[in-house]
This record gives C-alpha cells, sequence and structure tokens, in this order.
C-alpha cells in the first residue's frame, strides 16, 4: 500500500485518496481557436510514461482537496507533494 | 415533535464480548453521542477574511491541520482548508453563526441530523480503531481530529480525551448501522459496556 502526504493533512494511506489523471495536461487558453487534434490532445491522448510523472489526486477520504503528486511509475515512489496552487520548480 | 437519534433501534445497552473477570471500570466502553448541534462552516475561496478573528463560543476559527479548539460545550473540528465542523451541546449558537459569518464569505451548513456520534472510552480505544482505519494513531493527541475511513466508511474522528482515551466517531447518518457493527464487532475481543 502507497502512503502520501497530503500537504495540508499530512501522512496518509493511499486507501483515503482518490487518483486523477495527468497533472500536466492543460486546458488550451479560452476563446482561442482549437484544432481537432489540439482538443483530442488535451481530452483523450495521454503518454504512458515509465519514471517521474506528475499526477492529480484527490484526498477524497481526508481535506478533500485536490494536490499534485510526482510519483515513479515503475517504483512507485513518491517524490514530493504540492498544492494545485503551488509553483513546481 | 420528536426526533429519533441515528441509532436509536441499533445500540443495544449492557455487556458484550469478553468482558468476564473484567473490572467495569477498565472495561472499554460504547455508547451514542445525542442531541448535538453540528454545523459545517466553509470560506469559499472567493473570500479575502482573515478566519482567525472570527468567534464562535469564545473559540477562534484555526485553520491549523488536525487542530479542534474546545471549551466545556462546543468543539470546532478542522475539517480541512477553510473548512470546520462545529460540535455543539448549546443550540443556540446556531442563531451566533448565522449573525456572525457572511453569506458571501461563508457556507454554514446544519448538518445535526446527517449524523451518527458513536462515543469509546477506554485503554483500547486506540486499537479499535486502528483495526478499521488506516491513520497511524500513534500519533494522534488529545483535542486532534481527522477525517479518514472506517472500513471503508468515511469518518470524522474526534480524540476528546487521553486519560483514558476516549473519541467520537461521525459517520453519515445512512452509514450509521454499519458503522456501529464495524465498531462493536472490533470491540468484542476486549469486552465492552454499551451504555
Amino acid at each position: 500500500m502507497l502512503h502520501i502526504k497530503c500537504p495540508h493533512c499530512g501522512m496518509r494511506s493511499q486507501n483515503e485518496f482518490s487518483y486523477g489523471g495527468d497533472a500536466t495536461v492543460k486546458r488550451p487558453a479560452l476563446n482561442k481557436e482549437v484544432t481537432d487534434q489540439e482538443w483530442d490532445n488535451f481530452v483523450y491522448n495521454r503518454v504512458s510514461p515509465r519514471g517521474k510523472h506528475l499526477e492529480l489526486w484527490q484526498h477524497l477520504s481526508g481535506c478533500r482537496q485536490w494536490i499534485k503528486v510526482e510519483r515513479d511509475t515503475a517504483t512507485h515512489e513518491i517524490f514530493n507533494t504540492y498544492k494545485t496552487n503551488e509553483e513546481i520548480a | 415533535m420528536s426526533s429519533l437519534s441515528a441509532l436509536n433501534n441499533i445500540h443495544v445497552k449492557g455487556q458484550f464480548g469478553d468482558y468476564e473477570g473484567k473490572d467495569d471500570k477498565n472495561l472499554l466502553s460504547i455508547s451514542e453521542s445525542t442531541n448535538l448541534l453540528i454545523v459545517q462552516i466553509v470560506q469559499y475561496k472567493s473570500s479575502n477574511l482573515s478566519s482567525d478573528n472570527m468567534q464562535i463560543d469564545g473559540l477562534n476559527l484555526r485553520d491549523n491541520p488536525l487542530l479542534v479548539s474546545s471549551n466545556d460545550s462546543t468543539r470546532i473540528l478542522w475539517n480541512g482548508p477553510r473548512n470546520w465542523l462545529l460540535v455543539s451541546k448549546k443550540k443556540d449558537i446556531l442563531n451566533e453563526i448565522e449573525q456572525k459569518f457572511n453569506d458571501n464569505e461563508f457556507a454554514v451548513t446544519d448538518i445535526s441530523h446527517s449524523k451518527a456520534i458513536i462515543e469509546i472510552e477506554g485503554k483500547v480505544a486506540k486499537e479499535i480503531l486502528k483495526k478499521g482505519c488506516p491513520f497511524n494513531f500513534g500519533e494522534l493527541e488529545k483535542n486532534q481530529c481527522l477525517n479518514s475511513t472506517y472500513n471503508g466508511m468515511s469518518v470524522t474522528i474526534d480524540m476528546l480525551n487521553d486519560d483514558p482515551d476516549k473519541f467520537r466517531i461521525f459517520g453519515l447518518r445512512s452509514f450509521g448501522e454499519s458503522l456501529y457493527h464495524s465498531i462493536i464487532d472490533a470491540s468484542l475481543e476486549f469486552g465492552y459496556i454499551a451504555k
């Protein structure tokens, strides 16, 4: 079982969290002309990297906040967690 | 109009489990807390007010993880960033909250009737919680609280005392029966008094 350090509540079991997908996907800017390909990339197309990956998780059974988690998809090691509004260096 | 508590038809008083030969004073006790005012207070993201200066029943709203501000009648539990759960024996506090908390800054919801509340007290109380909840209870101290799960059910756990350990477990009313049975199943091996 994974343990995830919620930036609001502290170290908690993965049971309390819900996975929310890739945290690097950015919505095309509002009112900008977008091609079908750009929209497909935003809505459907995802990479499946091996190694470090930035993910969204929600602390559903805790503080109910969305957080970002930097996790290795191969080893499941968690390097860092961030609040959603936190800038990542 | 009379109201029935969430566990009115489920909570049976008496001694159960492996209680024989044990001192009643040291036995785990399980009871239902009733007639409490429970209010959820959420400060909107758009609000720029400092919640630290807001007071209810002489207690400040403090945005500190796990913290419970308390006096004899009222406890304010930290439920998340800018999110609190107020639990009080004083029902008239609701008027004070509605007057002090502006609709444009805070969402105030009376959820008194939507929770089942179980109180457990005794030296082994943490052992009961550990059986169903993944939180590290070794770290939890008096006047701290947490949101987590107990056998998959969302719960809020408030540590009222540490001599002996005393906890209040809040679950959704609709899960009250399942939660109650989970707690008493976990308690049977220690023996318990249902009060």
